[in-house]
């Protein structure tokens, strides 16, 4: 048998950190138990007021000690009310990695049992889940400076979804051209994919054809 | 000497793909790195808010072209975190046994295109010979040389066919001796020692607090592992340890991420051994296509509202995927596929680990890190 934390110590670990982000005004967290698989997971999920970000960011490093920013998503909800426009999703793992000891000259690997880690050391999920309203510029604070994992992150979101990020040093465009025009972000919902208005454009099987009233319509 | 930035890429055999990196030297030492990256853009994430769920695995396939089977893997956790899939023991089974023989292939592929980097053109025939071995034993799961296709929502397409288990026993059996013929490779010539030892030093809570993960971690002297603390699919049940390599007191350099890559091979192979034995069902018994033992049941739709997400142990970090439902055609499209590439914010630490060093170190590091641009495009 392999070597698992145990559900019970995670639940109980997540319970704990959620009794003292609660106390945070505009933070909701609860912890979600998901059961695909063959093991139940615990995940942390956190809902969060913009406002309030990095005031939690700030604890989710320093009492938590959460060091890992997996990834930020960034989604467009143009349909879902002027209060809930944009969304951010943040992924963040609790590793618990300190660098290894030198013990008489040679670096000492540390070796952590799951079955015994405690505390601050317990692997843990978490998903914090932000709104912001209905804009024409959603912006948000960055954590740039608390995760250098996010640094990335944060461009690309910037990059795709068009959500900005306050504070944030050396914003540019990382995966489109760097001539990209200002405000166009191809994950925002009204920019379509080409073919997204006619599924059938030809008439003949192999393809050649264009029916008669697609003609001048690019692909 | 004036400073002054050079260009190397996107056309260069350090980049592994098309980038560029953008270099401030002063004279031979490097004191500034910029790296430039969205060469190979090809909008995955907006592609498949058109897709069924069925259909994106074709596209997750050929997110890494080296390392197809683990991406597809990954965003079918992540699918059925979304619709709250079970699968059945044996099929998640077989996936253990189809992830961890393509883990092998990608570690070789690297192998093989790390060492004419830095000199040694002679392990770049020998490492693509097992791959060969790796890629063949995949072919009779999938069908296919490099894009399988091979899971599907609630299990996988077919089950191990006849005489699989003979064949990959005989096959990993060798592939475990042979790595010895690589260490003695590699190990034992001072040209990639020289290149590779003493050079780009990374500590494990720097690259924790940078988003690196994987084999590149594990080779700081720590044991984090995905599969080990949030296990998944089978893990749990297998007796195994996640491969730690012991680093030089400055942190951990070219030469032990070369040696944890080595140790993680050996890993993997052994749990294929161990998962054939433990296989429910024996692994010489097959079932047809759909049946039940390999295939469970799944909805097709995901309302609006549900989200799922899945942290996974990719061949070169952690990857995820996250999926919120509730797209086109009442649910059976996602609203939104995001998709977290390990590679991607390794480069950037990558590139740090450069400064101080002399621009002829620069092919040696960056190749140390396994990039792979297919993924980190997107």
């Amino acid at each position: 048998m392999g070597k698992v934390v145990s559900s019970s110590a995670q639940r109980e670990s997540a319970q704990e950190l959620i009794n003292d982000i609660d106390s945070i005004k505009g933070v909701e967290a609860e912890v979600v138990e998901r059961t695909n698989g063959t093991k139940t997971r615990n995940i942390v999920r956190i809902i969060c007021k913009p406002e309030n970000w990095r005031k939690l960011a700030k604890r989710l490093k320093k009492k938590h000690k959460i060091d890992y920013c997996s990834m930020i998503t960034g989604i467009h909800w143009p349909e879902a009310g002027p209060e809930k426009n944009w969304e951010l999703v943040y992924h963040f793992l609790r590793t618990g990695i300190n660098d290894p000891p030198v013990i008489q000259g040679m670096v000492e690997p540390i070796i952590s049992d799951p079955t015994k880690v405690q505390g601050n050391k317990i692997p843990l999920e978490i998903e914090v889940k932000i709104y912001l309203s209905e804009t024409r510029e959603p912006t948000i604070d960055s954590v740039q400076d608390i995760w250098i994992g996010a640094d990335w992150n944060e461009k690309e979101t910037w990059d795709l979804v068009g959500i900005g990020f306050a504070g944030h040093i050396g914003m540019r465009r990382v995966l489109q051209p760097h001539e990209t025009p200002l405000g166009f972000h191809p994950l925002q919902k009204q920019h379509k994919l080409r073919y997204h208005d006619f599924e059938e454009m030809y008439d003949d099987a192999q393809g050649f054809q264009r029916k008669p009233q697609d003609t001048g319509k690019i692909k | 000497m004036a400073e002054m930035w050079i260009s190397m890429g996107p056309q260069h055999p350090m980049t592994h793909g098309l980038w560029t990196l953008k270099v401030k030297v002063d004279g031979e030492t490097v004191v500034d790195t910029e790296p430039d990256l969205g060469y190979i853009h090809r909008g995955v994430e907006k592609i498949c808010e058109s897709r069924d769920f069925t259909q994106i695995t074709t596209y997750c396939d050929r997110l890494c072209y080296a390392s197809a089977n683990t991406w597809s893997h990954s965003y079918i956790y992540a699918v059925e975190d979304l619709l709250e899939v079970e699968v059945p023991e044996r099929a998640e089974y077989i996936r253990l046994i189809a992830v961890e023989l393509q883990r092998i292939a990608s570690h070789l592929m690297w192998l093989g295109a790390y060492a004419p980097d830095i000199g040694n053109l002679t392990i770049m025939v020998w490492g693509l010979r097992e791959r060969e071995m790796m890629m063949d034993l995949l072919q009779e799961l999938g069908g296919s040389r490099m894009h399988y296709n091979f899971p599907r929502v609630g299990g996988v397409k077919r089950d191990l066919p006849h005489g699989f288990a003979q064949r990959a026993r005989a096959k990993v059996s060798l592939f475990l001796n042979r790595i010895q013929e690589y260490e003695a490779l590699y190990d034992e010539s001072t040209i990639f020692l020289i290149r590779t030892q003493g050079v780009g030093y990374s500590k494990p809570e720097e690259m924790v607090n940078h988003g690196v993960s994987g084999p590149n971690l594990r080779a700081g002297g720590v044991n984090y592992d995905v599969r080990q603390a949030h296990p998944y699919s089978v893990y749990h049940e297998l007796d195994w340890e996640p491969p730690v390599e012991r680093p030089s007191i400055k942190g951990a350099d070219c030469y032990d991420r070369y040696r944890v890559r080595i140790e993680e091979m050996r890993t993997s192979a052994n749990l294929i051994l161990e998962a054939l034995d433990r296989i429910p069902g024996g692994a010489d018994t097959y079932h047809e296509p759909g049946d039940p033992m390999i295939l469970g049941k799944s909805p097709s739709r995901a309302p609006e509202g549900t989200s799922g997400f899945h942290h996974f142990e990719d061949s070169r970090g952690e990857s995820m995927f996250y999926i919120a439902g509730g797209g086109e055609g009442r649910g059976k499209q996602p609203y939104r596929v995001s998709i977290r590439s390990p590679i991607f914010i390794t480069i950037p630490y990558a590139a740090k680990c450069m400064i101080g060093h002399k621009v002829a170190d620069i092919p040696a590091i960056m190749g140390s890190f396994d990039p792979c641009i297919g993924e980190t495009d997107r």
